[in-house]
């Protein structure tokens, strides 16, 4: 565990030597997450002050689920942005191949060969989205409400990270995963905004099945106090049952890989 | 004592077929057809020790595969393969600690990193001991010549510089085994023979195996004492260089463009006429001679005494024609 | 001459259908794109209807005006698409600008051609996503043919204004080689300001002016809000006017720039 963690660090030293050459290209990659963000901040933004109720949301309860959604993005996408990429970049062109002749885990081989600083941005606009939103609701930042925050960040990310590990994995048969990732990825746009302004149904898809309500909606709900029960606290074992599953998947496309290889 | 061993060795291809475009996906959906590509078909063999081999086969003879399953890439279908003991697949980070492996076009080096960078990381990989680590690089510096290369980041080498640059990131956690793949495609015969003493020195020094898939007959004269040659998945001959060298090295082919069409023509002793093709044209003629029975120029200027000749060309005997001459028997009753 | 521009013509369409090649060719992400496309939308009609929750109106929209508005923006949303930075950043790098100043055709005309088929193609492409979305969330088409005119005009005046502000971004490219981040900026900028997210009219003053200012909204907005009613057919002919005079200016403009980058290449070298 600790070699992997040291191992870790060293793959993203060299990245960052890496990017540090390109030095423009990294800011402009790290910005353009922010960009495309403001965009969507402003529609919200210029509704709101014309209208200050979303269904029964103010302006700051949506910026709040907004800033959870966005930071648990960006965890995933920092760190495991590789499992976009998988089937284009190194099965296709057989670079795969190196990850199995080295005596590290592949999986791990991948995620780390590649911090993606684009994430960077999304990091930034929300951790400032929270901070904002939590100040102008006069919610206090003790330190259990930091806590709290601090593990539904990680499991969202976690959330993110074992959905796209399973809609992933499906490079080993298709080559290209991008179409099939992105029918499950998008769906977190729902979770963007508070969940009550959707029908049941989604209510229900976001929620059991591909649980991206619990990177934001109930994590917000809870700490702007309104009553949910065990739903506040089910986002870490929600995320650690994904990340196995997803693991376990990816075993068995690794196995597929090698039994009939390409 | 045996350090690789296959039985039976065996890889088949499921391989799916299907239309193009949409209605072919739902097609395949529904009623899926596949056909079965034996790549390698039960092949045995085993590697001592501080063995080279010469693994060669034309395009889509089945070498890949065969390294793949050797490396653990790839599951066999059918058969064995025992790496040091283990199954490479099965106890794959193991195995992966004690071998090295060049993939001709595919460099394991970080595109962007200085070389060192590189080498830096795959030494933590490989968990190689600092000083150690620092020892093997002076040593490569010299033998290798990589001194200079150290600051560039691959993306900035020539192919001669990547080629050495991947042999020190391969060997560098002195591996038992490397396997290298094609690995003096497209390099020039200097650089070749650099990466070719370098080779030699460490199966000399380390007694490291190695085993060579390559096209390349130059590369497995100068290197290796064995060679295992393969066809459409069958492994067809496995044995000395030599033999391979007195029955095929010896030889060269001249195809000369004449004038006018031949009808006879006279040769002299260790020169013979290939049998043309189907289609062969009146005014080529393609001989054959033993280099050591006679020379080029005696047999042109024969020729050229006799007709008068436009144009002609010397070539080696490459590999597809030595793998049919095999099949042909011509190594039967050696 | 007619000779002559007909074969003008059929060197410039031969160059232009090479795009619809390239879109037939991805079908599984066709089929995809449109499931992606269902979300965005779904997701942008209940939003809506929340925010028209504890309201009649904004801006003078009612909830049926607005998501009609957004439901139309989404369907003719290839009306905003910009392609040239990426053309001239990447496929004219590659291949050469020398290569292509060579073809013995007008370099712009030729551009301008495969906008418009680009345009027309992408939009044909959106009928799959025009036929859910009218079904599941009723979306009200216009029936006065009158309407179709203004909005088929506007779209063409409008995408010609966008094709020169493409093409000046594009000439960037001869100045830097970040072209990647310069797509996604523009992007950004004009995916807010081209009217596709919210109804301009619902905008604050000062945003209002800047949409103003910027040539996403003469491509994007006028038609839409032409084609679902936020603006009454009588402004039809003002509105052209504006785009018509968006157009030449853009049009001389780009020319010169165009000019000036050509020659800092050719003195300077690709």
């Amino acid at each position: 565990m600790l070699r992997y963690t040291n191992l870790y660090g060293l793959f993203l030293i060299q990245r960052f030597k890496i990017l540090m050459e390109y030095r423009v290209n990294f800011l402009i990659g790290a910005s353009s997450t922010i960009i495309l963000q403001m965009a969507g901040l402003l529609t919200i933004w210029v509704v709101m002050r014309q209208v200050p109720s979303l269904n029964g949301w103010s302006l700051h309860e949506v910026l709040l689920i907004y800033g959870l959604i966005t930071l648990s993005k960006s965890l995933n996408h920092m760190f495991a942005d590789n499992l976009w990429t998988i089937g284009r970049q190194y099965i296709r062109s057989g670079a795969f191949d190196r990850f199995l002749v080295r005596p590290i885990n592949p999986l791990f081989h991948l995620l780390a060969d590649r911090f993606c600083h684009d994430g960077i941005g999304n990091f930034l606009v929300g951790s400032v989205l929270i901070v904002y939103s939590l100040r102008a609701l006069d919610i206090p930042l003790t330190i259990s409400n930091l806590l709290y925050l601090l593990v539904a960040a990680l499991s969202g990310g976690a959330i993110f990270f074992g959905l796209n590990l399973i809609t992933g994995t499906s490079a080993f048969w298709l080559m290209d995963a991008v179409p099939v990732m992105r029918l499950v990825f998008d769906n977190h746009l729902f979770a963007q905004y508070p969940l009550t302004i959707y029908p049941r149904a989604i209510g229900i898809l976001l929620t059991w099945l591909i649980p991206y309500g619990f990177a934001s909606f109930y994590p917000a709900s809870y700490l702007l106090g309104h009553h949910m029960g065990w739903l506040a606290w089910l986002a870490p074992f929600v995320a650690t049952v994904l990340v196995v599953i997803g693991y376990r998947v990816w075993k068995i496309g690794l196995r597929h890989y090698s039994g009939t290889g390409s | 004592m045996s350090i690789i061993q296959t039985e039976d060795l065996t890889k088949i291809y499921r391989l799916n077929q299907k239309d193009p475009g949409v209605t072919g996906a739902i097609k395949a959906l529904v009623r899926p057809r596949h056909r079965d590509l034996v790549a390698v078909d039960q092949i045995s063999f085993t590697v001592a020790a501080g063995e080279m081999v010469g693994y060669i086969g034309v395009n889509g003879a089945g070498k890949s595969t065969t390294i793949k399953l050797l490396t653990g890439i790839l599951v066999p279908t059918n058969g064995k393969v025992e790496v040091l003991g283990r199954d490479p697949h099965r106890q794959r980070v193991d195995n992966a600690r004690q071998i090295g492996v060049v993939f001709g076009q595919r460099t394991q080096l970080w595109w962007d990193l200085a070389l060192i960078e590189s080498l830096n990381l795959i030494a933590k990989i490989y968990e190689i001991e600092s000083s150690r680590y620092q020892f093997l690089l002076e040593q490569f510096s010299t033998s290798l010549g990589i001194k200079e290369l150290l600051p560039i980041p691959i993306r900035n080498m020539s192919l001669g510089q990547k080629m050495r640059a991947e042999l020190a990131a391969a060997l560098i956690h002195e591996p038992q085994i490397v396997y290298l793949d094609e690995p003096t495609i497209g390099l020039d015969l200097i650089v070749k023979e650099r990466i070719r003493d370098f080779i030699k020195q460490q199966n000399r020094e380390k007694g490291t195996t190695v085993i060579l898939t390559t096209h390349d007959l130059g590369d497995i004269e100068e290197l290796c004492q064995r060679v295992i040659i393969i066809d459409k998945g069958k492994l067809i001959y496995d044995g000395p260089i030599n033999t391979i060298k007195d029955r095929f090295g010896k030889f060269r082919t001249i195809t000369f463009e004449t004038c006018e069409p031949i009808t006879q023509i006279k040769l002299p002793p260790g020169a013979e006429i290939i049998t043309p093709d189907r289609h062969s044209e009146e005014r080529k003629l393609a001989l054959r001679f033993d280099r050591t029975i006679t020379t080029a120029s005696r047999v042109a200027a024969e020729v050229m005494n006799q007709v008068e000749v436009v144009d002609f060309s010397i070539t080696e005997p490459d590999l597809p024609s030595i793998v049919k001459q095999i099949y042909g028997g011509a190594l039967q009753g050696d | 001459m007619f000779h002559g521009m007909r074969r003008k013509a059929s060197v410039y369409g031969a160059m232009a259908s090479v795009i619809p090649k390239i879109y037939m060719a991805y079908s599984l992400w066709f089929w995809v794109s449109l499931v992606l496309n269902v979300i965005a939308t779904t997701i942008f009609v209940f939003f809506w209807r929340a925010v028209y929750a504890n309201t009649n109106s904004i801006a003078g929209l009612d909830l049926q005006q607005t998501l009609n508005y957004i439901l139309l923006a989404q369907i003719f949303a290839p009306l905003g698409n910009m392609q040239l930075i990426f053309e001239f950043g990447y496929n004219l790098r590659e291949g050469g600008i020398a290569h292509a100043l060579l073809r013995p055709v007008d370099f712009q005309g030729s551009y301008y051609g495969q906008y418009l088929t680009t345009m027309v193609t992408e939009l044909v492409l959106q009928i799959p996503l025009a036929l859910v979305v009218t079904l599941v969330f009723k979306v009200q088409w216009p029936t006065d043919p009158r309407v179709w005119v203004a909005f088929i005009v506007s779209a063409f005046l409008g995408r010609t204004v966008l094709f020169f502000f493409d093409w000046i971004l594009a000439c960037l490219t001869f100045y830097t080689t970040e072209v990647w981040g310069l797509g996604v900026f523009v992007d950004g900028i004009s995916m807010f300001f081209s009217g596709r997210l919210i109804p301009l009219t619902m905008l604050p003053p000062l945003l209002l002016v800047i949409a103003g200012m910027t040539p996403f909204a003469q491509a994007f907005y006028i038609p839409i809000s032409l084609l679902s009613g936020v603006k009454p057919l009588s402004q039809a002919p003002r509105l052209w006017l504006l785009q018509a005079i968006w157009l030449v200016a853009l049009w001389v403009l780009s020319r010169l720039i165009f000019r000036v980058a050509v020659r800092k290449v050719t003195v300077q070298g690709g």
